[in-house]
């Protein structure tokens, strides 16, 4: 098998698991409970995220830990007050469009690279603006937003909003879940108000994310309960779960240099050994996105030719592919519908060596070379 | 020869696509889209569905499309649903499905891109000297129940691969030829109807009232109804009479005899032998009798017939009716409008399918009045 599709899921890690294990039978507790065991089970886990806070440069308190990336983008856009409006990339994830929606949001465009245009961005923001979510990478092209320019922009229009007396708030969320694995985040670098973590993502267990709020930010509850988490999310601790997500960002932080440079090179060897594509994603990209596009092709029947040869991509994110809709990505990005139904999306990682990369090369141009056979061309 | 076969994404479509493939016809897989709304708290399918087709398509080798029926599926099917519904009626979307469908417009975009014949996994079989709609050789799947309204010029030029194959067999060849969907579970044609049922979809569509339930025989008050459309004559299930489910102290189950619409009161009663669900007669309306193996039938038994004409009283000849999909062949004699049979049966819904058969041949049917 040869696996190129770690944007959708991650394999646990060993040691992730192995953090993990003691957690379901031995230290099972619930950590609310008066008892010494269970007290240090609740210490474990405010230790465990003290690691995914002090990774990304922020305090334990300002993590609020919840079941994914859906939940945390979701629980970010609380920070809206009932008069606020957000603006959101074009090329968001549908957990973020699909919330923003829900409060009347409006998309930023992005230039032809998928970078955002910071010129629209401009002129989007009005008084009543209150919320603004960017991915720093965005799922199906690998693209890396410039946050920092971004919350330069916003620090101008809040300083111009006092001086005209102006209260409203004017918060910067970024979904970082692609993120984690290959850039050293830090919040305050960034300059984001609201950050959204996945374990998933970085070789962490699935259905356990993050949110970062700062001090700025004032969230509502998305469910009620006993209280933990801040009061912003009730609900037993995932303990197992979230060991194992802190275990997963201390490892990609170790080998986050390395593994920038081995999966560089590794898309050099795809780039140089593949046939007959487009390159999509050029520029400002992680460098484990690689997405192609083999024109007049139909991507999907690549998808399940690759799979009889046991190499497993995507055309891009796996919950739009499931809905029969095509990518509204590769759309903003101004692909035309032929282009879009000829791309491949293939992400590298943890399960591949450079032997698979030279293999999957060649098994991806035998296909590309068959089907075109069968078409007559 | 050029074939365009449905294919849905369950295994009987996926092995009639390899069935046509290993013949050597020129196959080009077809997913027809029909509906794709979810409703609350339901997601239609039809994408994994329309995901699953194109693999075995492409598997196969062969060209893949998606056509789409939805507008039409939605005014020809679901629109004569619920007015069907909304009359008290039980209609079966399936069986005008293919006929406005699968067999009329699928069927006619095949043909306008050059087909020489559509194909489906329907079990049934078709003899094509004549043409004529034969019940499949697995009797237990046999589906011509849902087909007899087919036009002639369809079923000319339609295969059924699969109609000479029992179940079982279909499965078996599936897994042998890596059809990765062996192990999926049936799909049910109408996909809201399957995944959803068919009390949720009404509800979503039609607004239904809550009613009375009174006794029939006393006009007392048992109980109340979410809706008289739900109810079928004949129908024990479902009463919320004092609390239990169509039971009342005594333990004796309660049956729908009446439903009267205008003022939403669903009539039962606890007398199995009332009227209402038993009769020896069943009045058909939209009679549509398959023309050549029906007039070969009636001139071979008939003494009174006379020429081609179908619709004369045929009261002597005994033909079989099918009255539901799987339900046993009852033998019965049929005058052009009503069935007559021998011995007392229990009413089918209006708005259900009577089908007849001489033997394995189809002759067509009716809707029940």
């Amino acid at each position: 098998m040869i696996y190129l599709d770690h944007a959708a899921a991650t394999p646990v890690g060993s040691r992730v698991l192995e953090a993990m294990e003691p957690y379901f039978l031995r230290d099972f507790f619930n950590p609310s409970a008066a008892y010494l065991p269970a007290k240090k089970v609740a210490a474990d886990y405010e230790k465990a995220k003290g690691s995914i806070a002090h990774a990304i440069g922020a305090k334990t308190s300002d993590i609020i830990i919840t079941a994914g990336a859906t939940e945390a983008n979701n629980l970010a856009f609380t920070s809206l007050a009932l008069d606020g409006s957000c603006l959101y990339l074009t090329i968001e994830h549908d957990s973020v469009r699909k919330i923003a929606e829900q409060h009347n949001g409006q998309g930023i465009k992005v230039l032809s690279n998928g970078v955002i245009d910071l010129d629209d961005l401009k002129t989007k923001i009005t008084d009543s603006t209150e919320l603004i979510s960017v991915a720093l990478v965005n799922n199906e092209i690998g693209v890396i937003q410039p946050l920092a320019e971004i919350a330069a922009i916003i620090r101008e229009i809040k300083i111009d909003r006092l001086k005209r007396g102006i209260k409203k708030q004017l918060l910067l969320h970024s979904d970082a879940s692609q993120a984690l694995n290959l850039l050293d985040i830090n919040v305050a670098r960034l300059g984001t108000d609201l950050l959204t973590l996945n374990a998933a993502k970085v070789y962490g267990p699935k259905g356990v994310g993050a949110l970062y709020v700062s001090h700025d930010a004032r969230l509502k509850p998305l469910t009620y309960g006993g209280g933990q988490e801040n009061g912003l999310r009730s609900g037993t601790e995932n303990v197992p779960s979230v060991i194992g997500f802190a275990k997963a960002v201390e490892l990609a932080k170790e080998h986050l240099n390395g593994n920038r440079k081995k999966y560089a090179s590794w898309r050099k060897i795809l780039l140089s050994e593949l046939q007959g594509y487009e390159l999509i994603n050029k520029k400002h990209v992680l460098d484990n996105f690689v997405v192609l596009c083999y024109n007049g092709l139909d991507a999907e029947r690549l998808i399940y030719l690759l799979e009889d040869r046991e190499v497993y991509v995507s055309t891009g994110a796996a919950c739009a592919a499931s809905k029969g809709q095509k990518s509204h990505v590769l759309k903003a990005i101004g692909l035309s519908d032929e282009q879009i139904a000829g791309s491949l999306r293939l992400t590298f990682g943890e399960a591949n060596n450079e032997e698979q990369i030279h293999e999957a090369a060649q098994i991806i141009n035998e296909v590309v070379t068959n089907e075109k056979r069968r078409l007559g061309r | 020869m050029k074939v365009f076969v449905g294919m849905s994404g369950g295994v009987d479509s996926s092995v009639s696509a390899a069935l046509l493939v290993e013949q050597g016809y020129d196959v080009t897989g077809v997913y027809m889209k029909n509906w794709s709304k979810d409703l609350p708290g339901m997601k239609c399918p039809w994408a994994e569905d329309l995901a699953d087709a194109k693999r075995v398509a492409v598997k196969l080798g062969i060209p893949f499309e998606v056509w789409d029926f939805e507008e039409a599926y939605r005014e020809k099917v679901v629109e004569y649903m619920l007015t069907e519904f909304k009359k008290g009626n039980t209609p079966n979307p399936d069986v005008m499905c293919n006929q406005e469908i699968k067999f009329k417009l699928f069927y006619e975009k095949a043909m306008e891109r050059g087909a020489d014949f559509i194909a489906t996994g329907h079990y049934a079989r078709v003899s094509l000297d004549e043409p004529c709609l034969m019940r499949a050789v697995d009797e237990n799947k046999d589906q011509t129940y849902f087909l007899y309204r087919i036009s002639d010029e369809a079923l000319a030029h339609t295969i059924f691969p699969i109609g000479e194959m029992l179940k079982p067999d279909v499965k078996k060849l599936a897994e042998e030829k890596g059809l990765h969907n062996a192990y999926k579970k049936e799909s049910m044609g109408v996909c809201f109807v399957g995944e959803v049922g068919m009390k949720d979809f009404l509800k979503e569509y039609i607004d239904v009232k809550p009613g009375e339930i009174r006794e029939v025989e006393t006009e007392k008050i048992l109980g109340y109804h979410e809706g008289a459309i739900f109810y079928t004559i004949g129908q024990r299930h479902g009463l919320y009479i004092s609390g239990n489910k169509g039971e009342i102290n005594d333990g004796m189950p309660y049956y729908v005899v009446k439903k009267d619409l205008p003022k939403n009161i669903v009539y039962v009663s606890k007398n199995l032998n009332h009227e209402a669900i038993w009769t020896k007669e069943l009045k058909l309306k939209d009679v549509f009798l398959r023309t050549g193996p029906t007039v070969a039938f009636l001139q071979s038994s008939s003494s009174s017939m006379s020429g081609t004409q179908v619709t004369s009283p045929v009261h002597e000849t005994e033909m079989l009716v099918r009255l539901r999909h799987r339900a046993p062949l009852i033998p019965v004699k049929f005058d052009g409008e009503t069935l007559y049979f021998e011995h007392e049966i229990k009413r089918p819904a209006s708005g259900q399918s009577a089908v007849l058969y001489d033997g394995e041949v189809c002759l067509g049917g009716g809707i029940i009045a």
